[in-house]
């Protein structure tokens, strides 16, 4: 971001418009992502309209810094790189949409509902399904960093859920202590999880996919022990299935409390997901221990010769993707459910996975994918509810789309293909001209 | 951060555009409904096909098709689904609403709250005083279980020689899918059924930990099977179809659960322990239906002819009288009051032991 | 309670829960020698149970049913073939993809083809009526039922166990599948395409992971079920990592699996101990990790495994 020459006189005015660009930007993605469509509230246009003031302001300041050829520059970059995941996605759709057609069912209709629940009027749930796929996406991602595949970010998941769960039942301290607290915690039993799978990696050289894995299934099994032996209200139909709902002053904040007509259920949970994203960003780009970390996974032998410590920096990462899981319990008990249920069968620590993926292990990408996800999926189930279309075809598109998006070197091929031709007919003009003359 | 910067304006510029032609949209979703009386339900997690309460409570609402009533369904697909499909459903104009599953407890009184106008019901619920447009249903399972019980635990023993798939050894197995309520109901029912009969069988029991592995079902019945067990009850959903096979092709009897599994193995399933869910949804579609709706807890067994075990089938000539009788003897002290059944397994701690 | 016929039960028992990991985990054995990962196999057996249900179901015969799993399998895999070899797709990316694809294309077919997703309806003859006890063998004390009184997949699953082992030893193809794992380039100037090695090893992948899901669906039990595979695919990956990127390493390990998993329902069936049933179902998955941590040795995948190819051929 700063500046490489000073174009104008800029004097005071580049930092006031970072400042306004910054401000905007935060209170346009507050307010869009706790809008609430659901009873026709208009929030979702405004936290829009206030991210692209944002951008505009961020740009003018950009074109006052660097002058207007290199804005143009910037634009065109962006929409080059802008290009590979839209073709993508958009191909995914087509594609999505052929076999509908082929099986009988209206594309137009099943998109329209799909993309009006995803985005307009279930925005909310999109909001929802999202936040915990983004911390298990950056655990998944995290470990790629450092070329270690945690499969078992699910397993992970579990831990983090009980450990919020146990402790948010019984801690009575006021929120603002006991939830970064339970916040720590949650992590710190994820990272548990994965402190096996490390030690052994490091000291055994086990593979951490059958280790991580097979802790995963134990997890997934020991939830409903843990539940059982945490009660839950006698009186329900669901005794002794579900824990006792934990107690109001760890419930994460809601987006209602500042924003009163945003939905109910949406809990900031969104908001740290962010943060603890662009926290990730900073420790890999910008900390010894992130260039440490991605020199082990880009190289281990290269690594070693420079007098990093691989076996370290694998622990290290295993850990945090452990802790990044683990957050995600955190997450999905004390901001949206607020008890543990057993038998949940939502495995975001699998789809963790193709999120990651499909941001290209990049944290900030993660945001992105994760609410993408978030967005098809409750978009699906809109879909499936008005338009009777099976909401398997959701699950068809995305694969699709994980498919085309991250196959970058059809558009490689494709990109050489257009710059030959360019070439020959550059060349083929200045032979023109050469005769012309 | 050029990068993020890109594709932020990508995703704000994608959500402009569908906004647009989301708007006109709005009215569509929300006009439906009319005259037509519109009966929906969300499925938990499990989904269609479950051959259980999914499926039960879905062929109920077509029932209720007689009564004028259009059925409409949607499948969730995580937890974070269950309020938007039920207060969705409610939106789209439906006149009642069915929750599935002991999971959507807390989602379907929120959405009862939240959409006073709209009739609910909850299978497999309790119901709430307080929210008098919401019906919870729950089911006497462990009845069920103790007439398959009392069957399986006459069959084993006394009656071994009526058929030459029964051993003289006095075991009978049970097969568990995950260890949720309905499932311990059934289980803990089938023992002291099995007690009833005959105090002297031993009743193996083994928890496959999921509901649509079947042959994890298969290896936990083969497992009983070996020791001896020659009649298996499975309370598994999908799982369970894994048990009826190990069943069968080890020669021994099978009891079904949920609806009649007769035709899964004709020559296997001596009876099923069935909660009959589509008669129940079709009673509430009917009170919708008359005006007569109300909320609270509706609990269905014996006396409603909503649990119990289902025909014998081709095992109706091999099954000896006196058994049927002694079920049949049974039935009516449920009926009656003089055998009361337990529903945990806290509470039959001395049988287990 | 432990006597000769526990004994016997038990390891056949093991037998039974070895072979779909085993047969999924040398296919990807194979396919990972080639130097293509391939995390995969979940999604390729979800493919193959479902074809061979369907299949088996509408002709009445389970062996169409087989051979159609099978090639769906194998047709299956050509897509993680294609855009790793071809496209040069990260291959954990592809595998993930597959294993979404799969899980929505056979929950999409079960709406079009049955009518309703969940199971389907059950086929009127499986392989499992075909067991077949291998005469005089069959009779040997212990081995005998454990090896010889078989279903056929299961006879399959050694043959195939014998046939990788050699192929992959003792053939010159087998040694171009092992070169195009450890050294890419080597073999290319030795003039055998790398490319159409990997192709190959991912096939033998999919045509194998399509059998296993199979027996899952049509030998083991008489019908497709949503998400009967149980992470199986998985468990072969570990497997094969466990075996040591071998043939009958990975059929030890797949064998280890099937006897912890065999023991624990025993477990439960005596009662060994008054704890909830969940402490037995994970002690496969804790045994595994314990023998992870005590056993195996250090095992290393093929150099260019995952290693992405690619030849710059002129063309202009």
């Amino acid at each position: 971001m700063s500046s490489t020459h000073e174009h104008t006189e800029p004097g005071r005015l580049p930092s006031i418009l970072t400042i306004a660009s910054a401000v905007l930007g935060a209170a346009g993605l507050v307010i869009w992502l706790g809008a609430s469509m659901s009873r026709g509230e208009t929030y979702y246009f405004w936290g829009i309209w206030l991210i692209v003031a944002a951008l505009a302001v961020y740009l003018w300041r950009y074109r006052l810094l660097n002058g207007g050829e290199a804005l143009r520059e910037l634009l065109r970059s962006s929409a080059r790189k802008m290009a590979v995941p839209v073709m993508g996605v958009v191909t995914a759709i087509v594609l999505g949409g052929i076999l509908m057609l082929a099986t009988g069912y209206n594309p137009i209709e099943a998109y329209g509902a799909l993309f009006f629940g995803g985005l307009v009027r279930n925005w909310h749930i999109s909001i929802l399904n999202a936040a915990p796929l983004i911390f298990t996406a950056l655990s998944v991602a995290f470990a790629f960093k450092a070329g270690l595949f945690n499969i078992g970010a699910e397993g992970q998941y579990y831990m983090g859920a009980m450990a919020a769960a146990w402790l948010s039942i019984h801690f009575t301290l006021p929120g603002i202590i006991s939830l970064p607290l339970i916040f720590i915690f949650a992590g710190l039993f994820g990272a548990m999880w994965t402190i096996i799978p490390a030690l052994l990696k490091v000291r055994t050289g086990a593979h951490e996919v059958i280790t991580t894995m097979m802790l995963a299934h134990t997890a997934r099994y020991l939830s409903p022990v843990f539940i059982r032996a945490n009660g839950g209200d006698p009186a329900t139909s669901t005794h002794p299935y579900v824990t006792w709902e934990i107690l109001p002053n760890n419930f994460l904040p809601r987006f209602q409390q500042f924003l009163p007509q945003a939905n109910y259920r949406v809990h900031t949970g969104i908001l740290i997901a962010i943060v603890v994203a662009l926290l990730i960003h900073y420790i890999l780009y910008y900390t010894s221990w992130g260039f440490e970390i991605r020199a082990v996974g880009e190289n281990k032998d290269a690594a070693r010769a420079q007098g990093i410590s691989v076996g370290k920096n694998i622990f290290r990462a295993l850990l945090i993707a452990g802790f990044l899981a683990g957050l995600a319990g955190f997450n999905q008990v004390n901001g949206l459910d607020h008890r543990l249920f057993e038998n949940l069968q939502a495995g975001y620590g699998w789809n963790g996975i193709s999120v990651a993926l499909l941001a290209g292990g990049n944290p900030i990408g993660v945001v992105f994918t994760g609410l993408l996800w978030g967005v098809l999926d409750a978009g699906g189930q809109f879909m499936a509810r008005t338009t009777q279309t099976p909401s398997a075809i959701v699950e068809i598109v995305k694969g699709t789309i994980l498919f085309l998006v991250v196959a970058r070197y059809i558009y490689t091929a494709i990109g050489n293909w257009r710059r030959k031709r360019q070439r020959h007919r550059e060349a083929d003009a200045a032979n023109a001209v050469k005769e012309g003359a | 951060m050029k990068q993020t910067l890109s594709i932020l304006l990508l995703l704000v510029v994608a959500s402009a555009l569908v906004f647009a032609g989301g708007q006109g949209e709005e009215s569509g979703a929300m006009e439906q409904g009319g005259d037509q009386m519109v009966a929906a339900m969300a499925t938990d997690v499990g989904g269609l096909g479950d051959k259980s309460f999914n499926d039960g409570a879905y062929q109920g609402l077509q029932m209720g098709e007689d009564l004028g009533f259009e059925a409409r369904v949607v499948e969730s697909n995580q937890q974070t689904d269950y309020i938007p499909n039920l207060t969705g459903l409610a939106e789209d104009g439906a006149d009642i609403v069915f929750a599935v599953g002991f999971l959507m407890e807390q989602a379907v009184k929120e959405a009862a709250q939240m959409n006073p106008d709209t009739f609910f019901g909850g299978i497999d619920i309790g119901g709430d005083p307080e929210i008098p447009n919401f019906q919870g249903i729950l089911y006497r399972e462990e009845q069920s279980g103790f007439l398959a019980g009392v069957l399986a635990g006459h069959m084993t023993a006394q009656y071994s020689d009526a058929s030459p798939k029964l051993n003289a050894d006095p075991i009978v197995g049970v097969v568990l899918g995950m260890f949720i309520p309905p499932v311990e109901r059934y289980e803990v029912g089938f023992i002291q059924g099995v007690k009833y009969a005959n105090p002297d069988v031993q009743v193996l029991s083994v928890t496959a930990g999921d509901f649509t592995d079947q042959a994890r079902g298969r290896e936990a019945a083969v497992a009983m099977i070996e020791q001896g067990a020659d009649i298996i009850f499975h309370a598994a959903g999908l799982t369970g179809l894994g048990a009826i096979q190990a069943a069968r092709e080890n020669g021994v009897l099978a009891i079904g659960v949920d609806v009649d599994q007769n035709n899964v193995a004709p020559d296997t399933v001596i009876t099923s322990a069935v909660k009959k869910i589509p008669e129940s949804v079709y009673v509430v579609l009917e009170s919708v239906a008359n005006g007569t709706f109300e909320g609270g807890t509706h609990t269905y067994g014996l006396a409603e002819d909503a649990t119990g075990i289902a025909p014998y089938h081709s095992f109706d000539d091999v099954i000896p009288q006196e058994v049927k009788d002694a079920v049949d003897a049974a039935r009516e002290a449920v009926l009656s009051g003089e055998i009361q059944i337990a529903q945990t397994r806290a509470d039959i701690q001395d049988l287990l032991d | 309670m432990v006597d000769y016929d526990f004994i016997v039960n038990l390891l056949s028992a093991m037998i039974r829960n070895a072979t779909p990991i085993a047969l999924a985990a040398i296919g990807a054995v194979v396919c990972e020698r080639s130097g293509v990962v391939n995390i995969a196999m979940e999604g390729i057996m979800t493919v193959g149970a479902f074809v061979a249900a369907i299949v088996a179901g509408a002709t009445g015969n389970p062996w169409i049913g087989l051979l159609a799993a099978i090639f769906f399998g194998g047709l299956f895999s050509l897509i993680h073939a294609f855009a790793t070899v071809s496209l040069h797709l990260d291959h954990v990316v592809s595998g993930a993809v597959l294993n979404v694809l799969a899980l929505g294309i056979t929950s999409y077919l079960m709406i079009m083809i049955v009518g309703h997703p969940g199971t389907t309806n059950p086929v009127p003859v499986g392989l499992g009526d075909y067991r077949w006890a291998i005469p005089v063998l069959s009779s040997i004390p212990v081995l005998g039922p454990m090896f010889f009184n078989q279903t056929p997949i299961v006879y399959f699953s050694f043959i195939l166990i014998g046939v990788f082992t050699w192929f992959l030893s003792k053939t010159k193809l087998g040694l171009h599948v092992r070169a195009s794992g450890e050294h890419p380039l080597a073999l290319e100037t030795i003039g055998v395409s790398v490319y159409k090695m990997r192709y190959f090893g991912v096939l033998v992948s999919g045509l194998v992971g399509g059998m296993a899901g199979a027996y899952l669906s049509i030998e083991s039990n008489v019908s497709f079920t949503e998400g009967m595979t149980g992470g199986r695919g998985f468990i072969a990956m570990a497997a094969m990592i466990s075996g040591g990127w071998h043939p009958i390493g990975a059929f030890i390990a797949a064998l280890f699996f099937g006897l912890a998993d065999a023991l624990q329902v025993r477990f439960q069936v005596f009662e060994i101990a008054r704890v909830p049933e969940e402490f037995f179902i994970i002690l496969p998955y804790v045994l595994t990790v314990v023998a992870v941590a005590g056993l195996v040795r250090r095992s290393r995948p093929p150099k260019a495994d995952g290693v992405d190819f690619m030849i710059e051929r002129s063309e202009d």
